[in-house]
C-alpha cells in the first residue's frame, strides 16, 4: 500500500529555476526508501514539503491517504518524524532528557508518563547514560541519536532523515546507518533516507534517482545501483563492488555484478571454485 | 625547512577548573612539500595541532619550527602576520567566514591585509578563482548566492590568494557530496604536485587518505600515536583495527577475500592491483 | 570570552541549590524591595548580614561577587562625583576654595553603593545557585497568573531557553570566525580605524549569516516536532514548593516588611536594638 503519494509537484524558491518540476512518486508502507542526487538536485526540498514546512507551487501531496493543505497540516506532522542534517540546530533542550521531552511536550502528554518515554526510547538509540547531559558534551552523532529519540518517542508512522549523516565522523555515519537497519528491522514504520552515502542506498529497499528537480530513475537499489554510466552522468558515485566487477570483466573475468561488498566476495568465491 | 614540532603541549583553559590537556608533549616532523594527512577520532587533538601552525594557539609547553620561525611557550611570537601569510589555515566550514558583497572583495580580503597593492590581490584572486572552478563570471556576484561547495571554493581561494607556502586544510571536504569531495582533493593534489605547496589535510576519510595523500600521521588522545607514508600504514591492517580506523574499501575487500582463503598480498591498494592478485589466484587453481 | 560570568551557575550542592527556583526568583524580589525601601542604615546591616550568610551557605566566594562588580565601579566613581557636585545639603564636610563637599552628598553615595553591592550579591547568588533552565522554569510559573493580562510567559520562557541553549553555540563560533579571520590577516586589536571596521565587519557579517541559519533550522527542527506557539503544551520538568521554600519565602517577607515598618513609622530601630540587646543579656 502507498503511504505517501507525490504527484507532478513543482516548487521554486526563485522565479528563475524550478528546485523541483513535476516530480512524481510513492512510498510504499513500511518500506525503506532512498533518495539520492547531488547537491542541488531538488532532494531536501522534498523533506520540507513532505512535512509542510514548504508549500508546493503546483501538484499535490497525500499521507495516508489525506492530502496535505492547511487544514490537514498538523494531522500529517503528527505522523512524519525527521532528523536534519545539522546536530547542534536540532538540539532544542537543555539536556538530552529535555530534548527528547520537548516533542512530548508539545503532543501534550502528560508529565507523569513523560520519564518512562523518555527513558525508553533514550534505551533504543543506546543514550540511556546520557539523559543529564548538556549539548555541548555530545559529539555530533550523539546528538543526531538524540534526535531520533525525540522523533521516535512521538510515535511516528514514517521517519524521515534529510543527510542526517552528512556531517558526521565516520564513527557516527555508521552509527547512526546501524540505528537507522535497527528501526527497520524492530519497528513497522515507513523510513525514508534522503542521503549521498551510496553504501547505505545499497541497503535499502527502494531508491529514487533525483537530477535538476526530476525524478530521472527510480527502482531496487539492485538494478539502479548498477546503471553505471546513468549514475557517473549524474555526478554520483558507484558502489565500490561494481568497480570492482568490472576491473575483472576487464580481465576476462565473467563475473556478476553486486551492489554490495558482501556480494561481490561471495561471486568472486563463486566464480573462483567454478573454475 | 620542515615543520617540527618539539615537545609541545597544550593545555586549554589552564588554571582553571575547566582545564584540558588537548596536546601532550607531542613531538612530529612534517617533510616539506608532502601531502600529509592528520587523521585521529573527534576530539583527539588534530585541530589543536594544526592551529599552532600559523600561532592561532600558541604552545602551553615545548616548541614548534615553522619554516624559518621558532615558536615557543615562554615568548609570544612577533610579525605574526608574516607568519600568517605563508602558513595558509582553512578552517572546517569555511563558507562561513566569507562577509564581503562580491566574491572578489572577499578574496582580495586576505592578500590585502598581508599588504598586497590593490592590482597584485586582484590578480591572484581572478587567477585562485580560475583555480577552485570559478571563472570571471563570478567576480561580481555577492558570496551569499552561491550554493553551498561553491562558497566553500570561494573561501579556499581567499586563503590560495595569500600565496602561502603551507596550506592547512581542516576536513574541508565534509558535508559535500562525493562528487564534490572529489574535486575539492584533485585540487589540493594539483597544489600539491603543481605548486609545490606543503599540504596537510586533518580528515577523517581514509579513501582521500588513500588516494590523495603522502604521508598519515595518526592522533589519539592528544598524542602522536604513528607516523608514516600512506602504502605502509594501510598494510598494517593490525594497526588499523586497533586505532579503530574505517579502512578504504579496497582494503575491506581484500581482508574479506583473505578471509574466505585467498592469498592476497597487503600490498594491494587500488582495485587495478587487487583485480589482477584475485585473476592470479584464480588461474593457479586451473 | 572565557570569563563569561553572567548568570553562570557554579555546580555546587547546598540548601540554597536545592531551593525551589520560584521561592528564590520571590526571595529576590523581596530583598530588592527592601534595599530600595529609605529607612536609614539599620536595614542594611541586616540585609547586608543576611546577604554574607546566603553567599557561605552557597559555597560562593566573595571573589566571585567582586569579579561581578569591578564593571560597576566606574560607574560608582561617578555616581560620586555627581552627587558631590549637585547635593548641597547637610553640613560641609570639607572646603576647598568655592567648592565645599556637603555630608548629604556623601551619605547617599554611600547609600547608592551599598544598595549596588547588596544587588549584586543577591543576583549573584539566585544564578549561581539556579540552573538556567530551571530559572526560566520559574519565572514561567511566576509569569503565569499574568497570562489574564496577555502577558506570554510561556513564550518569554521559551525564548529564554533557547537563548541560554545557544549561547555556548554562539561563543564557540565566534571564537572560530575570530580565528578564521586572523588567518586572513585580521588583527583585532591593532591596525588603523578602517581596519578595525573592516575587522569588526569580517566577525559581525559571519556570525549574523550563520546565527540566521542556525534559526531557520531551529524553527523547522521545533516545528516539525509539533511546536505551535498557542497551542498549549505540558511540561517535562515540574517543580514543587518543598517546607523548606515556604519557610525561606516567608524569611525573605519578614526582611522585606523590616524597613517599610520603619519607613512608615511603625518601628524603631533602636527600640529593636535595644529590645535585641536586652533579649541578649536576659539569655546572659
Amino acid at each position: 500500500m502507498d503511504k505517501i503519494t507525490v504527484k507532478d509537484v513543482s516548487f521554486s524558491y526563485d522565479k528563475e529555476r524550478d528546485a523541483l518540476s513535476h516530480v512524481s512518486f510513492q512510498i510504499k508502507e513500511g518500506a525503506y526508501t532512498t533518495i539520492i542526487g547531488h547537491n542541488g538536485s531538488g532532494k531536501s526540498t522534498i523533506a520540507k514539503l513532505l512535512i509542510g514546512l514548504m508549500k508546493a507551487d503546483g501538484g499535490s501531496i497525500e499521507v495516508d491517504r489525506l492530502p496535505l493543505n492547511e487544514e490537514n497540516l498538523y494531522a500529517i506532522r503528527d505522523k512524519i518524524g525527521i532528523v536534519f542534517q545539522n546536530p547542534d540546530n536540532q538540539f532544542i533542550g537543555a539536556t538530552v532528557a529535555d530534548d527528547i521531552a520537548f516533542g512530548l511536550e508539545n503532543h501534550q502528554i502528560p508529565t507523569e508518563s513523560m520519564q518512562g518515554i523518555i527513558e525508553t526510547y533514550a534505551k533504543k538509540v543506546h543514550m540511556e547514560a546520557y539523559l543529564e547531559s548538556e549539548p555541548t558534551k555530545l559529539s555530533g552523532g550523539q546528538k543526531q541519536r538524540v534526535a531520533i529519540a525525540g522523533v521516535l518517542a512521538m510515535k511516528p508512522e514514517i521517519l524521515i532523515f534529510d543527510e542526517a549523516t552528512s556531517m558526521l565522523d565516520p564513527q557516527g555515519r555508521s552509527d547512526i546507518n546501524h540505528l537507522i537497519q535497527e528501526i527497520h528491522e524492530n519497528e513497522t514504520m515507513t523510513i525514508i533516507s534522503i542521503t549521498h552515502d551510496i553504501e547505505e542506498v545499497a541497503m535499502s529497499d527502494h531508491v529514487i534517482v533525483l537530477d535538476q528537480g526530476k525524478v530521472v530513475m527510480e527502482g531496487h537499489p539492485s538494478e539502479i545501483l548498477l546503471k553505471e554510466k546513468e549514475l557517473i552522468d549524474l555526478h554520483l558515485d558507484i558502489p565500490f563492488s561494481l568497480k570492482v566487477a568490472h576491473a575483472l570483466q576487464k580481465l576476462g573475468m565473467p563475473v556478476k555484478e553486486c551492489t554490495t561488498m558482501e556480494g561481490m566476495v561471495d561471486e568472486i568465491c563463486r566464480y573462483a571454485m567454478k573454475d | 625547512m620542515p615543520i617540527r614540532y618539539e615537545g609541545l603541549t597544550h593545555i586549554y583553559q589552564e588554571g582553571t577548573p575547566f582545564s584540558y590537556l588537548a596536546l601532550d608533549d607531542v613531538s612530529l616532523e612534517i617533510k616539506e612539500g608532502a601531502f600529509t594527512a592528520i587523521i585521529g577520532e573527534t576530539g583527539s587533538g588534530k585541530t589543536t595541532l594544526v592551529q599552532h601552525l600559523n600561532a592561532l594557539l600558541l604552545p602551553s609547553k615545548g616548541k614548534l619550527q615553522v619554516l624559518d620561525r621558532l615558536i615557543t611557550a615562554d615568548q609570544k611570537p612577533k610579525q605574526l602576520k608574516s607568519l600568517r601569510k605563508q602558513v595558509g589555515l582553512v578552517f572546517q566550514f569555511p563558507e562561513y567566514q566569507l562577509f564581503e558583497e562580491t566574491i572578489l572583495k572577499d578574496v582580495c580580503f586576505g592578500p590585502k591585509n598581508f599588504g598586497a597593492t590593490e592590482e597584485e590581490a586582484r590578480d591572484m584572486a581572478v587567477k585562485m578563482l580560475k583555480l577552485v572552478g570559478l571563472d570571471e563570471s563570478y567576480l561580481d556576484q555577492s558570496p551569499f548566492e552561491l550554493s553551498g561547495g561553491q562558497k566553500r571554493r570561494v573561501a579556499i581561494a581567499g586563503i590560495l590568494a595569500m600565496d602561502p607556502q603551507v596550506l592547512v586544510l581542516d576536513e574541508p571536504t565534509a558535508g559535500l557530496d562525493p562528487q564534490g569531495a572529489k574535486e575539492m582533493m584533485d585540487l589540493f593534489v594539483e597544489l600539491n604536485k603543481t605548486y609545490h605547496k606543503t599540504v596537510l589535510i586533518v580528515t577523517h576519510d581514509m579513501e582521500h587518505v588513500l588516494h590523495s595523500c603522502d604521508e598519515v600521521v595518526v592522533v589519539a588522545k592528544g598524542k602522536i600515536k604513528k607516523q608514516c607514508d600512506v602504502t605502509t600504514f594501510f598494510e598494517d591492517v593490525e594497526l588499523l583495527k586497533q586505532l579503530r580506523i574505517d579502512p578504504p574499501a579496497v582494503i575491506k575487500m581484500r581482508e574479506a577475500l583473505r578471509e574466505r582463503g585467498f592469498s592476497l598480498g597487503k600490498d594491494m591498494l587500488s582495485i587495478e592491483a587487487l583485480a589482477k592478485a584475485i585473476q592470479s589466484e584464480v588461474q593457479k587453481h586451473e | 570570552m572565557n570569563n563569561f560570568t553572567l548568570g553562570s551557575y557554579m555546580p555546587y550542592d547546598s540548601l540554597i541549590h536545592r531551593l525551589d527556583p520560584r521561592a528564590k526568583i520571590m526571595g529576590m524580589i523581596f530583598f530588592m524591595v527592601a534595599i530600595f525601601i529609605p529607612a536609614g542604615y539599620f536595614p542594611y546591616i541586616i540585609l547586608g548580614v543576611v546577604a554574607l550568610v546566603l553567599l557561605l551557605i552557597a559555597h560562593l566566594k566573595l571573589r566571585s561577587v567582586w569579579k561581578s562588580m569591578k564593571p560597576m565601579l566606574l560607574m560608582m566613581v561617578f555616581l560620586l562625583v555627581i552627587n558631590l557636585l549637585v547635593v548641597r545639603t547637610g553640613y560641609v564636610v570639607v572646603k576647598l576654595g568655592d567648592f565645599a563637599i556637603y555630608s548629604d552628598a556623601l551619605a547617599q553615595t554611600f547609600y547608592i553603593a551599598v544598595r549596588l553591592v547588596l544587588m549584586i550579591m543577591i543576583t549573584t547568588t539566585l544564578t549561581a545557585t539556579t540552573k538556567p533552565l530551571d530559572l526560566t522554569l520559574g519565572i514561567e510559573d511566576l509569569l503565569t497568573p499574568f497570562k489574564v493580562l496577555h502577558v506570554p510567559a510561556h513564550e518569554i520562557a521559551m525564548m529564554i531557553s533557547i537563548a541560554l541553549r545557544f549561547i555556548p553555540t554562539l561563543i564557540e563560533e565566534t571564537q572560530r570566525i575570530m580565528k578564521a579571520q586572523a588567518s586572513r590577516g585580521v588583527d583585532m586589536e591593532e591596525g588603523k580605524l578602517k581596519e578595525k571596521i573592516m575587522a569588526v565587519l569580517s566577525l559581525i557579517v559571519p556570525l549574523f549569516v550563520s546565527a540566521f541559519q542556525r534559526a531557520e533550522d531551529l524553527a523547522n527542527a521545533m516545528e516539525a516536532r509539533g511546536y505551535i506557539p498557542e497551542r498549549k503544551r505540558t511540561r517535562y520538568k515540574q517543580l514543587k514548593m518543598a517546607g523548606r521554600d515556604w519557610i525561606m519565602l516567608g524569611c525573605s517577607f519578614l526582611l522585606m516588611a523590616v524597613p517599610i515598618l520603619i519607613a512608615m513609622g511603625y518601628l524603631d530601630p533602636l527600640r529593636i536594638g535595644s529590645l535585641f540587646l536586652e533579649g541578649v543579656g536576659y539569655a546572659l
